[in-house]
């Protein structure tokens, strides 16, 4: 007889989750055809399924987020509705293509940001409380540039995918869905 | 080779392609008759190419011609490899490498300078085709088969540069407004004359 296998002590953690393909079925909602892309790592059962092709959805691969922000103009020139999905790291590198294109040429940018490096001990609480800079600077960096942002951090809100991306078409602009928590599997 | 003549040579065979430019090939465009196609990246160093992917990938039905610099391929060189990776047949990657930043205003040198092989770059990242063209005879001979023959395409073009402007006589030079809003207005025009919805207010 095998022993029974140990329960991970991350499923605890499980309650802050937004499955991957909820998120996905939001994004076809919206109408979203393309998204552009440097992969984040609380946002890898997303890009899971979204590498595997069945999705509907085109992924454009970049080495760097402000490619992916510059991909995503292009496509929106193109008549395009794009994702633009990076964790908070990437969103730091990317803030002079986000300044150009979408601040001072209007384009509007929906950003889905991971907060990579957040304590667990902060799940459930006020991101802006965490210990560490690269999650707490986010939302007031967002706030700096004038990008107005909605919070992801467990199933009930689900909503505020479609609020945000409606929200970027309404002001003509970037704003962004900041993803809380590893996505579900 | 001048970059305005080449600029001039290669609108001559644009057909109906979206032209992305930056740098010193955009303001040699800006003195060709409009192209209502066209868009310039512009306070956006380094952006071109990428612009010049999604629109590619957006519009596959159309070739899309990239003028980009020296300097701005070298601040997102890894866009080479996002775009090999991508695959886009109608993607045409023209590099006016004068080796120079600022040309006519400072004219200071691009690191690599004269050294580093952007066509080798190119190929070695996976464009399909990739050639290096050095005057304009040459290159009038080998554009249409460039524009027949696979893409992605990188063609390297060695351009010379005006002598600097900026000095003790003429100090500093003004940005304009427009120069902060022409990307969005050009990318706007550019969906009109797609089709695409209006989904910018004015």
């Amino acid at each position: 007889m095998s022993a029974p296998e140990k329960e991970s002590p991350m499923k605890q953690f499980s309650k802050y989750s937004v499955p991957a393909q909820a998120m996905i079925d939001a994004f076809k909602r919206c109408g979203i055809e393309y998204v552009t892309t440097v992969p984040d790592m609380v946002q890898i059962a997303l890009h899971q399924i979204l590498d595997g092709g069945e999705s509907g959805l085109r992924v454009v691969h970049c080495t760097t987020e402000d490619q992916a922000i510059e991909v995503a103009g292009g496509l929106y020139a193109g008549g395009k509705k794009v994702a633009v999905i990076v964790q908070n790291q990437g969103l730091y590198a990317g803030i002079n293509s986000l300044r150009a294109l979408g601040l001072d040429s209007k384009v509007p940018l929906f950003f889905v940001i991971g907060q990579f490096g957040r304590e667990f001990s902060n799940l459930g609480s006020d991101p802006r409380d965490s210990k560490r800079r690269v999650v707490f600077l986010l939302e007031p960096l967002l706030e700096t540039l004038g990008v107005p942002s909605w919070r992801l951090e467990g199933p009930d809100d689900l909503p505020n995918i479609e609020a945000a991306w409606q929200a970027s078409r309404d002001r003509s602009g970037p704003t962004a869905l900041i993803v809380g928590h590893f996505v579900g599997w | 080779m001048k970059t305005l003549d080449a600029c001039k040579l290669l609108d001559m065979h644009r057909g109906d392609a979206i032209v992305v430019c930056t740098m010193g090939a955009m303001n040699a465009l800006d003195k060709l008759p409009v192209n209502p196609l066209a868009m310039a990246c512009v306070p956006l160093m380094g952006g071109a190419a990428s612009i010049g992917l999604g629109l590619a990938l957006a519009r596959p039905e159309r070739k899309v011609f990239v003028f980009d610099g020296d300097a701005s391929l070298l601040m997102e060189l890894g866009g080479l490899v996002s775009i090999a990776h991508a695959k886009p047949k109608n993607f045409f990657h023209f590099v006016f490498n004068n080796s120079i930043q600022f040309a006519g205003l400072g004219n200071l040198d691009t690191p690599g300078a004269r050294r580093a092989d952007m066509a080798a770059m190119a190929s070695a990242c996976g464009f399909d085709s990739s050639q290096r063209i050095t005057n304009l005879e040459d290159l009038e001979a080998r554009l249409p088969s460039v524009l027949n023959g696979p893409a992605p395409s990188f063609v390297e073009l060695v351009v010379e540069y005006d002598n600097p402007s900026l000095g003790i006589e003429n100090p500093a030079v003004e940005m304009t407004d427009e120069r902060f809003s022409r990307m969005g207005d050009e990318i706007r025009r550019i969906r009109r004359h797609l089709g695409c919805d209006a989904e910018i207010r004015s």
